[in-house]
């Protein structure tokens, strides 16, 4: 699974107390994952010798059960370039006009992630408030950009949101404040460069912007770059205009007022340079396919079922959440996702061995931990036209099963799936949690993108969650078998069904455009296998705000600061607009109990 | 539709947190795995499903489910608990609900309102509103069109069993087959109502629900309770000599499980447990019922057991928020099938699981006296 959107890290506490009779039929998938976990193949992170290690393994199973490389291809793996990472090569801004000054220490200036690289000659300097535009869709004019002129010129702005504005504005405003989406609106509105500063009155303030993990293979067509306060200190100081320094300027814009703006800054030039060294690298697919064994000629002959079998490597690439003594060391990804990888390699075996009458694709993703990169490149570029794949089915860390509990999720795809679930549980008996939605931080989420039917396999997240201790002898594989028992039988039904599903597009709950990212801290640890009215908590991180606050595992928090949580999506707005150090009214539920308490959010770089 | 409608009530509500919080006292540290095992849930299709009723074999289930695209309402399927499969076995036409197999035979009986002529308009009405995206509060209208129907699997053949007016529902087979019992509303219908009374109707004419039992041809119908307040949710115990249901008081807010022979005689109260305490279904041991209460929280419905004779106060079966209720055994005693929302969201969905019948008679034997014997 690729870490969810943005709180660090999930707990869950309970062991297993639910015991199962023993699978009738030796199964592999302990010898799945226990191959696919061990130190030899160390961490399968994507493009890393490990990766191959991996998908050799999996050559090898798809060999032996007999599954075929697809129609005109030799071989079984499909290779997709990637960034892995990305560093400044010696990014510089010189100032001209009424200044003559260089700043090239990383600590003054730094390109961001997605930057052109571009040299830059002696430009006019617009200075663009907080560099935000919100679409007339949603109904709130704020507009950066209305007055100003910033053609062919370089703009300076604000980093993040107008830190005193009223909250409902604020979580308006925080939707737009991406740098991403700042980026795009000086782009659209013709300037050259922009430049992002943190303001005295901001989090981070007077900081450079650490460089992000971004794994686009080209810039996004403008040059950006971060810069310290003292630089932009020496533009505004230009203006020779105590109404206009850094701190003034921010001043007059932090209440929102969408009158307020920006203004050029006529005795500053700037010269720039922007050098971002992206490492490419070469990730692979492995894909197979059992083809139908009955002559018939169904409408869309194809059923897909998959895994991502690629993890954290060493815990490169960010995403890892080792304690500090473990730094470094193998991320053995057993549940996350050499589980998954078991299942469909098992389910394959099954349904090898029976009648079929559509081909079953057998799918194994790399690059899904880098932000589900591999299953991208796949619905970009598919193998089997996808219009002609009746379904999808994923399982994304089925190796933790506790009391039970199976979550199927993306079932609003289609409508078929609640019949088929429905009626393969009658068998299986699992305590099942439903989940409709299909945006999921897993692959199912790229072929519903591609509208097709798809759902997948989860059994909830762990203590070991991307941690090195995620290794195979924690596995429950008795439960594990159950899943690949289900997830057959489903495959099955969906794969000799005349009729292939419908798909259902789903409407996304939460805005497609860029946030700020959440910049404070809470510690909570939210809990998104289970679909609860609120954030229900799966635990709190020691020592963070929430512990203090007497948050614990179980909560279920329906409103912070006035605003009325929903969902998990509900919560990320609410946290862009609370204060660090500000204490936060917090109302929760444990058990029937309705309580009250108050959090103060520390800060996050 | 043995279900009830939860009017928000604060009185009530502190009635029930008092109680609680004496409860949690004296509750010894069991825990729902204590009684319930390995449990799945049956139903996901549709918006809810609910009242799932074994067959005597236990291989099948009869349930009510808003699953079928053209009617927004319940209707009437079963499952086969070996395949999986589900059947629609009602007519597709208004609301139907309260479905129950007949012992030995190819019968189920359930209610329905296919009959009224204005059903389809309605059913029409409100598959429009709600693609409008409106939302109401979920509340059960009691239609006093509802009647009682008994269907032939084998043959087809849908035979009415009852014809008044007024609501005819929670019905359920004696265990030899020959008995029905059930809750009508006729009352409120067949006689002159003075204006403090049809006031009542218009308000919530469950105040005029009382048992009834006929035959299974739908003969000899004879009315067993007179009591104000809704009576309602029968069934036969499991020697087929006694019948069990809830009693509510006149304000619709306490109700207590009673047992009474097969001619309204010798009524016994069970629980007086102070809360919303209804939905009773006898163990085919005939030991203990289980029923759901809200003593917990208002909204918060649980399964408790309480020994047949109601000699001890009852103990808390399971501990999950939310909607626990509806429950029934499988005849050979070993699973618990109920009704809950336990899965996530509003709606109510058929869970079942492993019921640990030695673990229930041990902590009933541990169960403190009843308080108070007698209302
Ligand atoms: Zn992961």
């Amino acid at each position: 699974m690729k870490r969810a959107l943005l709180i660090a890290g999930f707990v869950a506490y309970s062991a297993s107390l639910y015991a199962q009779a023993p699978a009738a039929v030796a199964s592999r998938t302990k010898v799945h994952v226990t191959t696919l976990a061990s130190d030899q193949l160390e961490g399968r992170l994507s493009g890393s010798v490990g990766e191959q290690r991996a998908s050799a393994y999996i050559v090898s199973e798809l060999q032996r059960i007999g599954a075929k490389p697809l129609p005109g291809q030799a071989g079984y793996t499909v290779p997709f370039e990637f960034t892995a990472g990305s560093k400044d090569g010696g990014s510089w801004v010189r100032l001209g006009g009424r200044l003559t000054q260089r700043f090239d220490q990383r600590a003054e200036v730094q390109a961001l992630s997605f930057s052109d690289n571009v040299d830059l000659g002696d430009t006019p300097v617009v200075f663009a408030g907080y560099g935000i535009v919100v679409p007339d869709s949603q109904g709130f004019a704020y507009d950066s950009y209305a007055t100003l002129d910033v053609k062919d010129k370089v703009v300076v702005v604000l980093r993040y949101f107008p830190e005193e504005a009223e909250t409902k504005t604020k979580a308006i405003l925080a939707r737009y404040a991406d740098l991403r989406y700042k980026a795009m609106a000086a782009r659209q509105h013709g300037a050259k460069a922009i430049l992002v500063v943190a303001g005295p009155n901001s989090p981070n303030a007077g900081e450079i912007i650490p460089m992000t993990f971004d794994t686009a293979l080209a810039g996004s067509g403008i040059a950006a770059a971060s810069i310290s306060s003292r630089v932009a200190d020496a533009m505004f100081g230009a203006l020779g205009d105590p109404a206009k320094t850094l701190k003034a300027a921010q001043a007059a814009l932090d209440d929102a007022n969408p009158h307020a703006t920006g203004f050029a800054m006529p005795d500053v030039t700037v010269t720039l340079h922007t050098d971002v060294i992206r490492e490419k690298r070469t990730g692979h697919n492995v894909i197979g396919y059992l083809p139908a064994t009955l002559r018939s000629s169904l409408p869309k002959p194809w059923v897909g079922i998959g895994a991502h079998y690629d993890h954290l490597g060493h815990g490169e690439s960010g995403s890892s959440l080792a304690e500090k003594a473990d730094m470094g060391k193998v991320h053995h990804g057993a549940d996350d996702n050499a589980s998954g990888t078991a299942a469909v390699l098992a389910v394959g075996e099954r349904l090898a061995a029976q009648p079929r009458a559509r081909h079953i694709l057998l799918q194994f993703w790399s690059g899904e931990e880098l932000g589900l990169i591999g299953s991208t490149a796949y619905v970009n570029a598919p193998a089997v036209p996808l219009d002609q794949m009746a379904a999808y089915v994923n399982f994304d860390m089925v190796g933790r099963m506790v009391d039970n509990k199976l979550s199927v999720q993306a079932t609003g795809s289609s409508p078929v799936w609640a019949r088929l679930i429905e009626q393969a549980n009658i068998a299986a008996g699992f305590d099942l949690q439903i989940q409709q939605d299909p945006y999921q931080p897993t692959d199912v989420a790229s072929f519903n993108q591609a509208s097709v039917p798809c759902i997948n396999f989860f059994t909830g997240t762990h203590v070991d969650y991307h941690k090195p201790s995620d290794t195979a002898d924690k596995v429950n594989y008795e439960d594990l078998d159950r899943v690949v028992d289900f997830a057959a039988a489903i495959v099955k039904r969906v794969g000799d069904a005349p009729e292939p599903p419908q798909f259902t597009k789903v409407d996304q709950k939460t805005d497609t455009a860029g946030r700020a990212g959440v910049r404070l801290f809470t510690g909570t640890i939210p809990d998104y296998s289970t679909e609860v009215k609120g954030l229900l908590l799966s635990g709190v991180i020691g020592g963070g705000p929430a512990e203090q606050a007497g948050l614990a595992k179980g909560d279920i928090i329906i409103e912070i600061a006035g605003q009325t949580i929903a969902n998990i999506y509900d919560y990320t707005y609410a946290l862009e607009v609370l204060k660090i150090g500000q204490p936060a009214k917090v109302i929760y539920l444990r058990g029937t109990e309705r309580k009250e308490t108050s959090l103060t959010p520390a800060a996050r770089k | 539709m043995r279900s009830l409608h939860v009017a928000a009530a604060v009185a009530c509500l502190a009635v029930a947190q008092l109680g609680a919080a004496a409860l949690q006292q004296a509750a010894p540290a069991l825990q729902e795995r204590d009684f319930l095992s390995r449990t799945r849930r049956i139903t996901v299709e549709g918006r809810r499903s609910g009242e799932g009723y074994y067959s005597a074999d236990g291989k099948r289930m009869v349930f009510q489910s808003e699953r079928d695209p053209a009617n927004p309402w319940y209707q009437i399927f079963t499952l086969d608990l070996t395949s999986g499969d589900v059947k629609k076995i009602s007519p597709g036409i208004g609301k139907t609900t309260c479905a129950f197999f007949r012992p030995n035979s190819d019968e189920v009986l359930f209610s329905s309102t296919h009959l009224d002529p204005k059903s389809k308009q309605y059913q029409d009405e409100e598959l429009a509103f709600r693609a409008s995206g409106k939302q109401r509060r979920y509340s059960w209208d009691y239609d006093p069109e509802m009647d009682i129907f008994v269907l032939n699997e084998k043959t087809g053949a849908l035979k009415q069993l009852t014809t008044a007016k007024g609501y005819d529902a929670e019905s359920a087979y004696s265990p030899d087959g020959q008995w029905i019992v059930f809750t009508s509303m006729r009352d409120a219908y067949s006689r002159p109502l003075n204006p403090t009374e049809k006031n009542a109707l218009e308000k919530d004419p469950s105040l005029f629900a009382d048992i009834y039992i006929m035959k299974a041809d739908g003969t000899g119908q004879r009315r067993l309770t007179t009591e104000l307040g809704y009576d309602g949710g029968p069934f036969f115990t499991q020697d087929s000599q006694r019948i069990v249901w809830r009693h509510f008081d006149e304000s619709g807010l306490l109700a207590d499980i009673w047992t009474m022979t097969l001619d309204g005689k010798d009524m016994r109260q069970v629980t007086t447990f102070g809360s919303m305490s209804w939905s009773p279904y006898q163990h085919p041991s005939g030991e203990y019922f289980i029923f759901s209460s809200n003593k917990l929280g208002f909204e918060n419905f649980e399964l408790f057991i309480v020994d047949t004779a109601g000699t001890k106060e009852p103990v808390r079966i399971t501990y999950t928020d939310g909607f626990d209720s509806l429950p029934v055994f499988s005849p050979d005693g070993t699973q618990l099938s109920w009704t809950s929302t336990r899965g996530g969201g509003q709606e109510g969905q058929i869970f079942l699981a492993q019921w640990n019948h030695q673990k229930a008679m041990e902590a009933l034997k541990n169960a403190p006296l009843r308080i108070v014997n007698t209302r």
